[in-house]
């Protein structure tokens, strides 16, 4: 009987010791992972902190301001341009004026005229909505029957405008 | 029995197979029992004892993982968990959350030259990598037989990939931080710069260098870059156009008091404060290291007739109808004071501001007295050095002795010498229903009015909004209009003392400018220093022709920016919110 509860006692501490270790280990090799990803972390968090004053040097008005001299020539808002109310703003006309040239007619022209070439490019995104309009400019022929030749239209998006940006260089 | 049994067992011939039966423990009386007794209590102690450790230990491990949720931390070094490094000074960023100034890791090269193996080898490599450095001085340092020398401080990250790929032992690299200012010379006088040990220098830097110190997250300041750079812009054009020796200007918020751009021409770069303008290397560091707002304390003449005004208005001595003599010079002791855009007649209180009359606004002051005239500047702020959170402020400059001629000549901005930004704290107040507020360079929190201190009455600040506006509408100050944000401002032209005297050709002009002025939110404060007449000005330097467009341009590049929606100025509702009655039904002459 005696010999029953040391057996006992025996598998009981060596179990635990086992057990102990083990867990000793994985405590040290989780610590060695912590730690590994804590320096990858601060690392990173360097790397945002001069990404950040990079972002703040490239950003800084005096860039844009040269940007956009050279790309968009964009000034400053005239009192005019202002709505300051919802009924300043005009309505839109009830009926859909039927027109030749559809989506060219909001964008405001540039000085100097298009070449061709950017006019298929830029009225691609056109295409989605009036399909048929769209090919009949996209061929050269039928847009010689306007009067004057289409500016390229204003970007709806970011892509759009370096797509245009592209296609003019 | 118990005798028997004793007995029994300690029989020597009892066979060994034999087991006595079961039996008491004889106690024996006497001191045996005491000794056993003894023993056996300090067994007890000592099991309680060790139970009672072991309840500890059991106890803490339940703590640490049950309660503690994992805290705990090895204090083995191979273990010890790293942790991130706090840069030594918080960033500074604009009230949008651009980024002034950062603090980078900038690590710094140094050599063991008593590891260096091959020291020849070694220079030609490190002076391909910095062709900067000379080779003779390189060469001198792997040699010097030390066991520390600095090769080179503040690395890029390129430069120190380049030095790792040299791959040359006995070169380490020291931790060092580094403040950057992306936005160079734009915010240079407001932020200011720091030494190589990133201690505050100038400007906020050094300022708010406690504040900045071991504070994790950024700092905001109420400054907007947007204005701040097209603040700058037109200050340059002013300056290039008029050939001027420098210029300054801010603008602030006249409700809260918070400075939301700020800029002195000429300036610096806070990256390499001590190298020269490549653009214009004749201007002394000096100069451009200068706060014209701040630390520059100006005779601002005609502007500060808004003063006389205001302050004859609200003690009562002037009504708005009041009129005083202007058609005579006045002439006191050595000195004769005239007007630049002389009427030579009877002039009301807004003609007065209108067309700038020195000698209305000098009998303006005399009416109210020298006493009043003290009391209401320093009311005003105006004779202390106001506070700000940059370093370099300047305490104004005035008569000890407040004598009449005094009275006559601070009634339109002579013969005392403010800072610009004292002038702008008080013109704020004047507009904005009489409460002064402390200037700031630090963000208030929204809709958070700091409190003011009442130092007009309401009724008098709307009168003085009623006259200025009248001067950008008829008086001096008319190119200082921006069609729909209703500008009131005030034009000031002042001679700049040189020695002893007043040189009539050396000039500063200003212009302070609010808007709308119908509902003041902002305050546009220009200054050019010595500006030269050219064609376009039709040989003209005065404020009106130099400062007074530019603030026009600005209120127009910058009210879109600030939200402020423009209004229909000749509509009713601002024609009477501006009215000024003794005017009505008169015809009103051009200056």
């Amino acid at each position: 009987m005696i010999k029953l509860s040391t057996l006992f006692w025996l598998v009981v501490v060596s179990t635990t010791g086992f057990a102990m270790f083990a867990v000793k280990y994985g405590v040290q090799s989780l610590e060695d992972e912590l730690n590994r990803t804590k320096k990858a972390i601060i690392a990173e968090e360097h790397a945002i902190r001069s990404d950040g004053a990079e972002w703040a040097y490239l950003t800084r008005p005096e860039t844009l301001d040269e940007m956009n001299r050279r790309h968009l020539s964009l000034g400053p808002i005239a009192t005019t341009q202002l709505r300051t109310t919802l009924a300043d703003i005009p309505l839109r006309a009830a009926v859909p004026v039927a027109v030749e040239a559809p989506v060219v007619a909001v964008a405001d022209p540039p000085a100097g005229s298009a070449p061709p070439t950017i006019l298929t490019s830029t009225m691609a995104p056109a295409s989605l909505e009036k399909p048929m309009e769209a090919t009949e400019v996209a061929k050269p022929a039928p847009a010689k029957a306007f009067a004057k030749p289409v500016p390229p239209r204003r970007p709806r998006s970011l892509d759009e405008l370096i797509a245009q940006v592209a296609a003019s260089r | 029995m118990t005798i028997a049994t004793q007995r029994f067992d300690d029989n020597p011939c009892r066979p060994r197979h034999f087991k006595p039966p079961p039996c008491v423990a004889i106690v024996p009386d006497g001191p045996a029992k005491q000794a056993l007794d003894a023993c056996r209590t300090r067994l007890l102690v000592t099991g309680g004892l060790f139970a009672l450790v072991f309840a500890v230990v059991a106890l803490r491990v339940v703590e640490i993982v049950a309660v503690g949720g994992g805290t705990a931390e090895s204090q083995i070094g191979r273990f010890r968990i790293v942790t991130a490094p706090v840069p030594s000074h918080a960033d500074i960023v604009d009230r949008n959350g651009n980024v002034l100034a950062a603090t980078l890791d900038s690590p710094s090269l140094y050599a063991n030259p008593k590891q260096i193996v091959d020291a020849g080898e070694a220079t030609r490599k490190l002076v391909k990598v910095f062709p900067n450095l000379g080779t003779a001085e390189v060469y001198a340092k792997l040699t010097s037989g030390k066991s520390f020398v600095w090769i080179r401080r503040h690395l890029t990250p390129a430069e120190q990939y380049s030095v790792n790929q040299l791959g040359i032992p006995g070169l380490e690299f020291e931790h060092e931080e580094r403040r950057v200012y992306p936005d160079a010379a734009l915010t240079s006088h407001v932020v200011g710069y720091t030494g190589i040990d990133n201690a505050g220098f100038a400007g906020v830097e050094r300022g708010l260098d406690g504040v900045l110190r071991g504070r994790p997250e950024p700092v905001q300041l109420s400054l907007d870059l947007r204005l701040q750079y097209i603040l700058h812009e037109e200050l340059q054009r002013v300056i290039d156009d008029f050939t001027a020796k420098g210029g300054a200007g801010l603008i602030m918020d006249v409700n809260s008091g918070e400075i939301l751009a700020m800029a002195s021409l000429p300036d610096f770069d806070p990256n390499h404060p001590a190298t020269p303008d490549p653009d214009h290397p004749v201007i002394s560091l000096a100069d451009r290291m200068f706060d014209r707002i701040t630390l520059g304390v100006y005779e601002l003449g005609s502007i500060f007739k808004i003063f006389t005004v205001a302050m004859a208005l609200d003690y009562g001595t002037a009504t708005i109808s009041s009129t005083y003599d202007a058609s005579h010079p006045i002439t006191i002791g050595r000195f004769t004071i005239s007007d630049y855009h002389g009427k030579h007649r009877v002039l009301s209180v807004p003609e007065i501001l209108m067309y700038s009359s020195n000698i209305g606004a000098a009998r303006m002051a005399v009416a109210a007295g020298a006493q009043t005239q003290r009391e209401f500047l320093a009311r005003l702020g105006l004779l202390k050095t106001p506070k700000i959170e940059v370093s370099e402020v300047a305490a104004p400059h005035y008569p000890a002795k407040w004598r009449e001629v005094n009275v006559m000549t601070i009634a339109f901005g002579h013969g005392i010498s403010v800072t610009p930004l004292s002038f702008a704290t008080a013109a704020a107040a004047l507009v904005n229903g009489g409460i002064l507020r402390q200037a700031t360079l630090v963000k208030i929190r929204d809709g958070y009015a700091p409190q003011g201190q009442q130092v007009i009455s309401p009724k008098t600040s709307e009168q003085m909004r009623r006259l200025l506006r009248l001067v950008v509408e008829h008086g001096t100050g008319t190119m200082a209009a921006a069609p729909g944000y209703v500008v009131g401002g005030k034009t000031g032209t002042a001679d700049k003392v040189s020695g002893r005297h007043y040189a009539e050709r050396k000039l500063l002009s200003s212009f302070v400018g609010v808007f709308p002025i119908n509902d003041p939110k902002y305050l546009v404060l220009t200054m050019v220093d010595e500006p030269h007449p050219n064609k376009q000005s039709h040989g003209y330097a005065t404020a009106g022709w130099t400062v007074a467009p530019a603030t026009s341009r600005i209120i127009q590049r910058i009210a879109p920016l600030l939200g402020v929606l423009p209004v229909d100025e000749s509509s009713s509702e601002v024609q009477r919110a501006l009215m000024v009655e003794s005017l009505q039904g008169k015809r009103i002459e051009a200056y």
